[in-house]
């Protein structure tokens, strides 16, 4: 039988020279375990002892066993300080090393354009109306002035399923028909969409492409009041840096008709070679609707007043991401996609 | 439209406004410049030719002149033979920058000293004739070139469709006065008039058939004329514009058209038959050879000029070449009428022949313009050509021009500008655009627009005139609102709510595309899905002849091109419409299905493609989930462009939504796609319809257990079937079952397979014992084994 101080003594030296986890869990089984430890043993034969010698051999081998249990957490303490002193060297990693392809899908620009357009306007209170691609003759032309034989219409070369049936060559229809939906003005919307207009491919224009109109009807609207939407629009899509030009112009659906101009983002309007040396780029045309046309989308023009406007979708992407071919949105290579 | 600057000078005083400027002034008044070429003449001087040969040695055809320069006579050597001894020529002498940009140098050609260059019109910019040298009319040797030819200005400008009277240079000059606030020193009407007897109108009869194809003619005789080259400045002005000088009868014709905006002709009135002019309708087989020199043949539904036979001009469209002025023509008549632009369109569209004349008609002229052209023309030939013009031409007006009044409230200026424009601006603003306004006693203005302006008809374009001249720059920039007791609450758009489905498609590698919705009708044909297709009845080609009657042949394409570019992974999608003609009914519009549609690629085995169909189930499922829409279910179904033993019907609560499935392989093979392709495609609107609020449920407060399960059972058995016998008999302790594994091989007897599934259970009230779940989890095998004779495995 050993001495209760004499083998903490021997257990605190092992703890001592104990350099790993592993040791430590060694010596604490070999000295403490539940079953054959060898401070356990101290107790064998106990009962063989009278009661004054048996509460003291008690006592001693708990502070034996107290003292181990310290040693022991010091120790461990101690090697779990220096291994986190360590992990600089031990555990380093290439962090230059790149890290593998995500795989992640792209929104389509013209998407995310749109998105852009509609929450900005949105933000001013209009709100979303789409319509049918094939529309009749009427909503297409009639409703918006370009009666048959109009000099104008050539500018909207359309492709027909029969004398009725078009595909629309501006959403401009889905103006009327929520007109005629929504009767009672203040109305403001806004219609994006696809159109198609029957021109040739090339590197500025498509048979097919995006517009977004807009649309407001209300008491006593002015140009003035065209005029600052638009800025608001544009300055918020690119910067407030921007301004914004109305230029008169000719579309039988608005009278007063203009186009709208902003200035070229590369010279800030000084002009230069992307802008053609005229400091503006044109962006799309607007104007106050044109009295017949409210009458055509059941509105008084006595009572209320609107102006609208409208581009194309692909025109102000080519402006913001400098997409010098419009045909890259249509032809889905992913190479380009995957750019936005 | 080309406009040039010196010609504007003719009309105003242009002191200190430069091209630029006034290029400026026009494009805010609603003419926009789009480009303004300058060519600056100055450096060019004037030389006389001496003497002329012909080189000897050089192996082209080379001309070397003795040029006189005033101080001293230079040779130089030119590629054309029209600069004969005599020729006043325009010299660019070495060192200096000829227009077109070309350097001249001091310089030797096969041994002769060449010092500087003849110019030819070409060179100059001052036209694209290339006949030549340009030769000059009058200068003197030494002199600078501009002391005979101003240094020119071309700008080109858009002329909108409303406004006719901007396609000559005289409305030009209206607008840019009325800019400049500076006088117009030319009247509309010219006092011209002839004073020749007899009557114009005894010579020769005017008939026209149809008032509503043509509202006007006037006939005017002039006898006598010297038919010559017309002088240089009114060639030069001619060729600035891109006409091509002809004679001087022929050019006065053009540049009247140039200047008023009128078209005219000139026949040789001793070539036509009556001589009589018949305003008529083609007959059928009647053919007409043309100015330029092509025969055409007409149609009844062309309007023609005809003398008492036969055609002799296609009205406002071309002339015939029988009866065109050339340097035999002693008496003229001069045509100067009207016609109707829908007519004069449809004809110089049917003929494919657009011409200056049929430019101007389609825009619908104003009939008063016919005098005004015919009396400026007549007034230039008896001053350039001699001649004698007969009074009282013959002149058929059958509609005449009705003015039109406008009443204008003159606050409506300020109510549409939002702006406030003094009312003497407005009125001296509608006086120098030459309306007449009289203010009435309640205020209101009663506007008479000018007869050249049909486009005013209401007091808004009145309000557009005054507000373009006052200058949009000064309406400042507002926004609108007012305190409103009404509104229309937002909701959010439907593209909004497809953005969730967008998130999904991304994160799982999915990229949108945006396809073009005109697609070939042969290839939906060739895929058998052309039954409710719509044909564009007048395509640009064949290959976007018809819309799209579904959006996965255009993912083909789409994977096919990427494959192509040397990506072999594509994975894509397009939200888009697709169009299904409604059965019996050609007049009304098709359906317009909002569809989702994605394609991905997969490798080349049988199990390649079944693996990339779960996957592309679950993107899915992702997708109808992230609306929280009810889960879809899939039924086995066959279609058009899917494998026969790998398609799936979309079911959501009881409606068929589409296809899922791996690609035929002949689909795939067509596209000459390599492998295994995966697609699903389907109605959009249904889901959001059944899209939902997602309501929040407890969090569970006792741990679930979970078992797996290997059931194996004959082939034709779907898992479906087996999730759905385990869902009914497992009663409420199963919160969920999911199928991980299927297996095929020595563990499993011929003809069977093994699928594992993980069943999770769980109470809301206590935690379940083992004995518990082994109950239900035998109940659950007792069901497999009597419904799909399944064994399981350990
Ligand atoms: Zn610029």
């Amino acid at each position: 039988m050993s001495d209760p101080s004499a083998l903490t003594s021997e257990a605190l030296a092992a703890i001592g020279k104990a350099q790993t986890e592993q040791e430590l869990e060694r010596i604490e089984v070999e000295y403490l375990g539940r079953k054959g430890g060898r401070v356990s043993k101290l107790l064998e034969g106990i009962g063989k002892l009278g009661p004054e010698q048996k509460a003291s051999l008690g006592k001693a081998v708990n502070e034996a066993k107290r003292a181990i249990e310290a040693a022991l957490a010091a120790m461990r303490a101690e090697l779990e300080a220096s291994r986190l002193a360590d992990l600089a060297e031990t555990e380093a990693i290439d962090i230059t090393f790149p890290g593998p392809p995500l795989g992640r899908g792209h929104i389509h620009v013209l998407t995310q354009v749109r998105r852009q357009i509609e929450t900005v306007l949105e933000s001013l209170g209009y709100q979303v109306e789409l319509g049918p691609e094939v529309e009749t003759e009427w909503y297409n032309f009639e409703a918006l002035n370009l009666t048959v034989g109009h000099p104008a219409r050539e500018n909207w070369d359309s492709f027909y399923f029969n004398s009725q049936l078009l595909l629309r060559a501006h959403t401009s229809p889905v103006q009327i028909r929520a007109m005629q939906r929504i009767k009672e003005p203040p109305i403001y919307i806004i219609t994006p969409g696809r159109c198609y207009r029957r021109d040739a491919p090339e590197a500025t224009r498509l048979p097919y492409f995006s517009q977004v109109e807009g649309l407001a009807v209300d008491k006593g609207l002015t140009v003035g009041d065209m005029k600052g939407t638009l800025l608001y629009m544009i300055q918020s899509l690119y910067g407030r840096d921007r301004k914004v030009r109305v230029r008169p112009s000719y579309f039988p659906f608005t009278e007063p008709s203009f186009e709208f101009d902003v200035t070229c983002g590369i010279c800030g309007g000084m002009g230069c070679k992307s802008c053609r040396h005229k400091g503006w780029l044109e962006v799309g045309g607007c104007g106050m609707v044109h009295p017949q046309v409210l009458r055509n989308g059941g509105i008084d023009p006595a009572q209320w007043n609107g102006y609208a406007w409208g581009f194309g979708i692909e025109r102000m992407a080519m402006l913001k991401h400098d997409v010098d071919d419009i045909r890259l949105f249509y032809e889905s290579d992913l190479r380009f996609l995957e750019q936005f | 439209m080309r406009i040039s600057y010196e010609w504007l000078g003719d009309f105003l005083d242009l002191d200190g406004v430069t091209p630029k400027d006034a290029a400026e002034v026009l494009t805010r008044l609603g003419i926009e410049v789009e480009s303004l070429t300058m060519v600056d003449l100055s450096q060019i001087v004037i030389g006389k030719v001496l003497e002329q040969k012909q080189h000897a040695t050089s192996r082209t055809a080379l001309w070397i002149h003795q040029v006189d320069l005033g101080d001293h006579v230079q040779q130089i050597i030119a590629g054309a033979p029209n600069a004969v001894p005599g020729s006043l020529v325009p010299v660019a002498l070495p060192g200096t920058t000829v227009p077109n940009g070309k350097l001249v140098r001091d310089t030797y050609i096969a041994g002769e000293k060449a010092s500087g260059m003849l110019c030819s019109a070409d060179e100059l910019l001052l036209g694209e004739d290339h006949a030549g040298i340009l030769i000059l009319d009058r200068g003197k040797p030494g002199d600078a070139l501009t002391t005979v030819i101003p240094s020119q200005a071309i700008m080109e400008a858009e002329i909108t469709s409303n406004r006719p009277d901007e396609m000559g240079h005289l409305g030009i000059a209206r607008e840019l006065a009325a800019g400049l606030d500076r006088p117009l020193k030319r009247d509309f009407m010219p006092a011209f008039t002839g004073t020749a007897d007899p009557p114009g109108r005894d010579l020769v009869k005017v008939t026209i058939d149809d008032p509503d194809l043509s509202s006007r003619y006037i006939g005017g005789v002039i006898k006598g004329v010297r038919v010559g080259p017309s002088p240089e400045w009114m060639q030069r002005r001619l060729r600035a514009c891109g006409v091509r000088p002809i004679n001087n009868i022929v050019d006065i014709t053009n540049y009247v058209l140039l200047e008023y905006a009128q078209p005219l002709h000139a026949f040789d009135l001793a070539k036509l038959n009556g001589p009589a002019i018949h305003v008529r309708r083609a007959k059928a087989n009647e053919k007409l050879l043309c100015l330029d020199g092509e025969e055409r043949r007409l149609t009844p539904d062309m309007l023609v000029i005809a003398d008492a036979l036969r055609p002799v001009a296609i009205a406002g469209v071309i002339g015939g070449e029988e009866t065109a002025v050339t340097g035999a023509t002693v008496d003229v008549l001069l045509e100067a009428a009207n016609f109707s632009g829908p007519s004069v369109r449809q004809t110089s569209r049917a003929l494919g022949l657009r011409t200056e004349a049929s430019a101007r008609f389609e825009r619908a002229l104003p009939p008063e313009l016919a005098l005004a052209g015919a009396r400026r023309a007549a007034s230039l030939i008896s001053e350039l050509a001699g001649g004698s013009v007969h009074r009282e031409w013959a002149d058929v007006y059958p509609r005449p021009q009705e003015p039109v009044r406008v009443n204008l409230r003159p606050a409506l200026i300020d109510d549409v500008l939002g702006t406030h424009v003094p009312l003497e601006e407005a009125e001296s603003i509608l006086k120098r655009l030459n309306f007449h306004v009289k203010v009435m006693a309640d205020g209101e203005w009663d506007i008479l627009p000018p007869v050249f302006r049909l486009d005013v008809t209401i007091p808004e374009d009145l309000v557009e005139e005054v507000g373009r001249v006052y200058g949009y720059d000064r309406v400042p920039p507002t926004l609108p609102g007012r305190r409103r007791d009404s509104w229309t609450p937002s909701a959010p758009s439907l593209d909004r709510r497809l953005d969730s489905m967008r998130e999904v498609l991304a994160g799982s590698g999915y990229t949108e595309t945006w396809n073009p919705a005109l697609v070939s009708g042969r290839n939906l044909e060739a895929l058998r899905i052309a039954a409710h297709a719509m044909r564009v009845s007048n395509p640009l080609s064949d290959d976007m002849d018809t819309l799209r009657t579904s959006v996965l042949p255009s993912l083909i394409d789409v994977v096919a091109l990427n494959r192509d570019r040397g990506r072999l992974d594509v994975r894509v999608y397009e939200i888009a419409a697709a169009f299904l003609a409604r059965v019996g009914d050609k007049n009304t519009q098709p359906e317009e299905p909002l569809r989702l549609a994605a394609v991905a690629t997969a490798g080349l085995t049988a199990e390649d493609g079944r693996v990339a169909f779960y996957r592309l189930k679950s993107v899915l499922d992702g997708c109808v989930a992230a609306l929280a829409a009810p889960a879809c279910t899939y039924q086995r179904a066959s279609a058009q462009l899917f494998h026969p033993g790998r398609c799936a019907a979309v079911v959501m609560e009881g409606r068929q939504l589409g296809y899922i499935g791996e690609l035929h392989p002949t689909v795939a093979a067509a596209a000459r796609i390599d492998g295994r392709v995966v697609a699903f495609e389907i109605d959009v609107e249904p889901v959001l319809a059944a899209s939902r609020i997602p309501r929040a449920l407890p969090l569970p407060r006792f741990p679930g257990v979970e078992r797996d399960l290997a059931v194996v059972v004959e082939e034709t058995v779907a898992a479906g079937a087996l999730l759905a016998t385990i869902k009914e008999s497992a009663g409420d302790l199963l919160e969920l079952v999911r199928a991980f594994d299927e297996y095929r091989g020595a563990q499993v007897p011929e003809g069977h397979k093994s699928v594992a599934f993980t069943l999770t259970f769980r109470s809301s009230e206590r935690t379940l014992t083992d004995a518990e779940v082994d109950r239900v989890m035998s109940e659950i095998k007792v069901a497999l084994e009597k419904r799909h004779r399944a064994r399981f495995r350990e």
